[in-house]
């Protein structure tokens, strides 16, 4: 797609979100469409990395919990949420080169491993940290309504926030794709070696992406947060959460600009559905659903609903 | 140091468990000329490019480029230093259309993505690639993968490329294609290392000729008194 239909479909997306926002007075849909936009940033920030690269990470939730862990203390001890927000991005950010840097030794199904393993070490240290709330969580005290506390009311005004995001995730995407680091990132998923040969250091260049994605994961972690204004470690850091963001990206399909916002609509309702199949009691068989669905995936249609419309594109 | 050749290899060493593939290669490449690298299969000829482009680490060795040692260096820092190189076998990035795939070399030395596109088509034109710009990596022919190869490598602005078997498996209208465009990568004060096979095709191109057998250099010298070596005719064919 060219930058002219990028923008395009960006105008539309985003005029039909603020009209649906704007005469949407069911709070239940607005905080889906809420989760939705959530999703398609964190999907987005795991397709730099994971569809682009190639580099298929399973711990991606690491992000997202450190930016609504950021939110969860700030509002605890009277911070601001915005500083909240620069914060928690900013320690993402720091995360991701302490992480990338050794994960990115590892290739293919190792370096998966690895992201689910630190993912795994992050839960546990917080579940076992009395001032991150240990289990139990954190609610965050509710604050005069307002952008200063980034707490509001109703539900409309977290949906525009959380669009603000996700424009800015696709502009960051599409900018992305037309630059250095985006080709370098497409060459060393096609070929690391032959990438190596003309020069690209696919170390430096891959945690230099993981470093991004990690700022805009935190970033709508925070929001999350600020938000449900409640965060524990399972619903922010756990596997569920990263096998959630992975399912996004592949059913929208890797590599593409408009791939995660579309696996971010389909998922928002199927997990909408699955809960209230199985209520409460479905802990476990979500995972294995999703985890199903992203083998059943990978191996049939690999490149997601933007292949098929591709295909179909192409033959019209 | 204005006499050291652009390329000097000095007693490099290249093992895999017993397997030594390089025992004590030396090699001079003499900068704007073409120097071949010949010897029979299994001579440890690949592994030699690999091991001065830094692919592979050597055991032991040294390597210098424009007076640099560079033996140990990471691929992508001597790919920098203006090292670079074909694959005997190819490896095109299949997913990637022809002009990115060229691009993606061109952003070495132009970060603009613009600027390196352009360059990218320049170069397209010089190996005639060019009407297939937009076709993937992965739907060409395997003498359009090699030349798409060999587009990559030009795009970085090499001082050095090391080509391995770029002609292996051309139709003789290919293969003379391949010979003009060498001279005229030569023209362009690209210095060439190259793997060949074929003799009849290094004869008039070739400045210097070195063979080497078991990972050892035994001759080194103009291609006409190569093919006269009674010990390159012995390692090519064997003890009568
Ligand atoms: N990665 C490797 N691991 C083990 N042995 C190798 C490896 N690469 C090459 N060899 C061996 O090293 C020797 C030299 O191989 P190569 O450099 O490909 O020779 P040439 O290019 O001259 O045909 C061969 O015996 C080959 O089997
Ligand atoms: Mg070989």
């Amino acid at each position: 797609m060219t930058v002219q239909r990028h923008v395009a479909v960006m105008a539309c997306v985003l005029a039909a979100t603020a009209l649906f926002t704007a005469f949407c007075h069911d709070q239940f849909l607005l905080s889906l469409a809420f989760t939705g936009l959530i999703f398609a940033v964190l999907g987005q920030s795991w397709n730099w990395i994971s569809g682009y690269a190639g580099q298929v990470s399973f711990g991606h939730a690491l992000f997202f919990g450190t930016g609504a862990y950021a939110s969860a203390l700030f509002a605890t001890h009277h911070g601001s949420p915005w500083l909240a927000l620069a914060c928690g991005a900013a320690v993402a950010v720091v995360l991701a080169l302490l992480v990338g840097f050794p994960c990115f030794a590892l290739r293919g199904h190792y370096f998966s491993i690895a992201t689910i393993a630190v993912a795994a070490i992050a839960e546990i240290v917080v579940v076992n940290t009395d001032a991150l709330g240990k289990a139990n969580g954190f609610e965050l005290p509710i604050l005069p309504p307002g952008l200063a506390s980034l707490q509001f009311a109703g539900k409309a005004p977290y949906v525009l926030v959380a669009l603000v995001l996700f424009a800015a995730a696709q502009i960051a995407t599409v900018a992305l794709e037309h630059s250095r680091t985006g080709y370098y990132l497409r060459a060393i998923r096609a070929n690391q070696e032959a990438a190596a040969s003309v020069g690209v250091d696919a170390r430096a260049v891959k945690v230099t992406a993981f470093a991004g994605a990690a700022a805009f994961a935190a970033l709508a972690g925070s929001l999350y947060a600020q938000q449900t204004l409640f965060v524990d470690a399972e619903s922010t850091l756990g596997l569920s959460v990263s096998i959630a963001i992975a399912l996004v990206g592949v059913v929208g399909g890797i590599g593409t600009v408009w791939g995660p916002p579309l696996g971010a609509f389909v998922y928002t309702f199927l997990a909408r559905y699955v809960a209230a199949l199985y209520g409460g009691h479905g802990r476990g068989f979500d995972l294995l659903l999703y985890g199903a669905l992203i083998l059943a995936i990978v191996s049939v249609q690999p490149e997601g609903i933007a292949g098929i419309a591709r295909r179909f594109r192409a033959r019209t | 140091m204005s006499d050291e050749p652009l390329l000097r290899v000095r007693g490099l060493e290249k093992r895999f468990g017993e397997l030594r593939a390089l025992d004590g290669f030396d090699l001079d490449v003499a900068e704007g000329r073409l120097t071949a690298l010949i010897g029979p299969n299994g001579a440890g000829k690949t592994t030699a490019f690999a091991c001065i482009a830094g692919a592979q680490r050597p055991s032991a060795g040294s390597v210098r480029f424009k007076g640099r040692e560079v033996a140990g260096l990471p691929y992508h820092r001597i790919a920098r230093l203006g090292v670079a190189r074909t694959y005997q076998v190819v490896q095109t990035f299949d997913a990637m259309s022809v002009v990115e795939a060229v691009t993606v070399g061109a952003l070495l030395r132009r970060p603009k993505l613009s600027e390196a596109r352009a360059w990218a088509d320049e170069i397209l034109g010089f190996v005639g690639l060019h009407a297939k710009r937009t076709m993937l990596g992965r739907s060409l022919t395997i003498a359009d993968k090699k030349r798409l190869e060999l587009a990559r490598a030009l795009s970085t602005e090499p001082r050095l490329i090391l080509l391995d078997e770029v002609m292996a498996g051309l139709t003789p209208t290919e293969c003379a294609d391949a010979v003009k465009l060498l001279r005229s990568i030569l023209a362009r004060g690209v210095t060439i290392l190259m793997v060949e096979h074929v003799m009849e095709v290094l004869m008039p191109l070739a400045d210097r000729v070195v063979v080497l057998a078991a990972g050892k250099p035994i001759f080194a010298g103009s291609p006409q008194a190569a093919a006269a070596d009674p010990l390159v005719i012995e390692a090519y064919l064997g003890r009568p």
